[in-house]
């Protein structure tokens, strides 16, 4: 239905005859509903077109015998041809309404129906006829006449711009759509890859490995961490952080030690060596949480204050007596207070039956 | 005492099947909605103790329930149930007026004691939730309402703690409080988080890229 001339190129629906919702036919009706507008507003605009010379009129009627309803089938030839001819009346009448005078009229539009012809295959030849013949007589009837002159380049113009300006605005709607089309596509790709990389590994890995409900539960955090992390961006998160290297921290113990590590932090800064010491005494004190207390979740809690960063390593596991404890038994000694010591920090540990908590702290660096 | 009557919100309904089995008897599940359409008429309707609602539902944030349902029927607590990292939705369903926030991972026994203090009107702070408040509230710049804009020593050592994983009881016996009055410093950094309109919310907001 792209050729049908009933249809304008804008993208607009087809416009049909309205013939229950019309005053009349139907014919304001159809066209308000096609464009979208009020049906008042379409009949005051073919009343005033009445004045010019009864433009209004001609254009009601053909617009009645060309548009095609609603219910029935397309209109038929005869009726077709009638009311566009009705039409180019009503357009030629319009265009003297606005005193444009009859030696510019006539072939304008004799050059219109010629562009009109020219779309429609077995026409062609007719409508390039009716178009030289247009533009002869223009150039007949104002040649000489220097004041007419300016008109005739404008004239070209404007035929021009008929015959390509439809032609240019379709193109222009295609590369958009097509555009929106590839950008879809791309990102449909992409998620589909970043689902298959994540999302269907871990299904296939929990399907393997669903006898063991510590591990399954293990993968179904990693996962949901990562989806996380790729829904929800955290702008702090980016590059090398405190932040950042503690989630990483957290996912490793996690993963290694098959125990959920929850992590809650405010805050953030650069990661320098001293910082870096800091994540990693972090990572050993949740290791040993999740390996020696048998607790079923560990708490992180990392804060950067104004003067320092505190990180809370917590279980609800057994406890230990860290008097009794040899100072490597549980990596206290040297992986955690030594390195925070060295980095110009402190550790200290409280344990009792409720469970175990590791307390780091590090002066911020100025 | 008498069971709570609970309203559970919530899309995915393998979720609310969970959670209805999770908490047994100890709770009595009223009604269910999956969606902000479905649960507004039925909370009208069923005047419940608690709803637990999703963060998240298909039309649109879960503090758009409490928005249409709170000024009627003010008896109602609610109680934000999500998996959500996002912490500008978790406190969009703060300010409109949720009484706390817990994660899914929540174990039974947990959520069946969140329903009851939320039920008794205390606040219920996940350690997640008190990260993102610590966070709103972080020191730095003047407060424009000093009242409302900035936490006590007391309210922030009390935050720290839930962050920590600490349990009220702990953070009493910590801190030689009652519990009752470690719930009232959560409860007024509740009100705090609804009713300042802190600056530093906007901060917060803007590094995270939420405006």
């Amino acid at each position: 239905m792209s050729s049908s001339p009933y249809r304008l190129p804008l993208g607009l629906p087809r416009i049909e005859r309205d013939e229950r919702g019309g005053a009349l036919a139907g014919v304001a009706a159809g066209i308000a509903r096609s464009l979208g507008v009020d049906a008042t507003l379409v009949r005051l605009t073919f009343a005033l077109l009445a004045f010019a010379g009864g433009a209004g009129v001609a254009a009601y009627a053909g617009a009645w015998l060309a548009l095609p309803t609603e219910e029935s089938s397309e209109p038929s030839q005869r009726r077709r041809v009638l009311g566009l001819v009705l039409l180019v009346v009503a357009g030629a009448l319009a265009l003297r309404g606005l005193g444009l005078s009859d030696t510019l009229i006539w072939p304008a539009l004799l050059c219109g129906a010629g562009i009109v012809l020219t779309r429609r295959p077995p026409y062609g030849v007719l409508g390039l006829i009716l178009v030289a013949l247009g533009v002869g007589i223009f150039l007949l009837t104002n040649g000489g006449d220097g004041e007419r002159s300016i008109v005739q380049p404008s004239a070209v113009a404007i035929a021009l711009l008929l015959v390509l300006g439809p032609w240019a605005w379709r193109l222009a709607v295609e590369r958009d759509a097509e555009r929106t089309a590839r950008i879809r596509s791309e990102e449909r790709a992409e998620m589909a890859a970043r689902i298959h990389d994540s999302v269907l590994q871990t299904l296939a890995l929990v399907q393997r490995e669903s006898r063991d409900p510590r591990r399954v539960a293990a993968l179904a955090r990693r996962q949901e961490r990562e989806l996380r992390r790729w829904l929800y961006p955290d702008a702090r998160a980016e590059g090398a952080s405190l932040a950042s290297a503690l989630d990483a921290a957290a996912a490793e113990v996690e993963e290694l030690h098959g125990v959920p590590v929850e992590l809650v932090r405010t805050g953030d800064l650069p990661l320098d060596e001293r910082v870096e010491s800091l994540v990693l005494a972090s990572r050993e004190a949740m290791a040993n949480a999740a390996e020696h207390s048998g607790a079923d979740e560990v708490s992180v809690f990392a804060e950067v204050r104004d003067d320092e960063i505190a990180v809370y390593v917590r279980d609800r596991g057994s406890g230990f007596d860290p008097d009794a404890t040899t100072p490597d038994s549980h990596g206290i000694g040297d992986s955690i207070r030594g390195r925070m010591a060295r980095a110009g920090g402190t550790a200290s540990l409280a344990s009792s039956a409720d469970g175990t908590e590791v307390e780091l702290r590090l002066r911020r660096p100025s | 005492m008498s069971r709570r009557r609970v309203v559970l919100v919530d899309d995915h309904h393998l979720f609310r099947s969970g959670v209805r089995t999770e908490l047994g008897d100890a709770v009595e599940i009223v009604g269910e909605a999956g969606s902000i359409a479905e649960a507004v008429p039925l909370i009208r309707e069923l005047d419940p103790d608690v709803v637990l609602l999703d963060v998240h539902l298909p039309d649109g944030g879960g503090h758009a329930v409490i928005a249409q349902v709170a000024p009627e029927r003010p008896g109602v607590r609610f109680l934000a149930l999500s998996v959500s990292d996002a912490a500008e939705d978790v406190i969009d369903v703060i300010r409109a007026g949720a009484r706390g926030y817990v994660t899914k991972t929540i174990s039974g026994a947990e959520l069946v004691d969140a329903i009851e203090r939320t039920a008794d009107g205390d606040a219920v702070f996940s350690p997640r939730l008190a990260g993102f408040v610590l966070d709103a509230f972080r020191s730095g710049e003047a407060a424009a309402d000093p009242e409302l804009d900035t936490l006590t020593a007391r309210e922030r050592e009390v935050l720290q703690l839930i962050a920590r994983g600490y349990r009220y009881k702990e953070i009493a016996a910590r801190l030689h409080l009652s519990v009752k009055t470690v719930e009232s410093h959560v409860s007024a950094v509740l009100r705090k988080l609804q009713l300042s309109s802190r600056h530093e919310l906007t901060r917060w907001a803007a590094e995270r890229r939420l405006i």
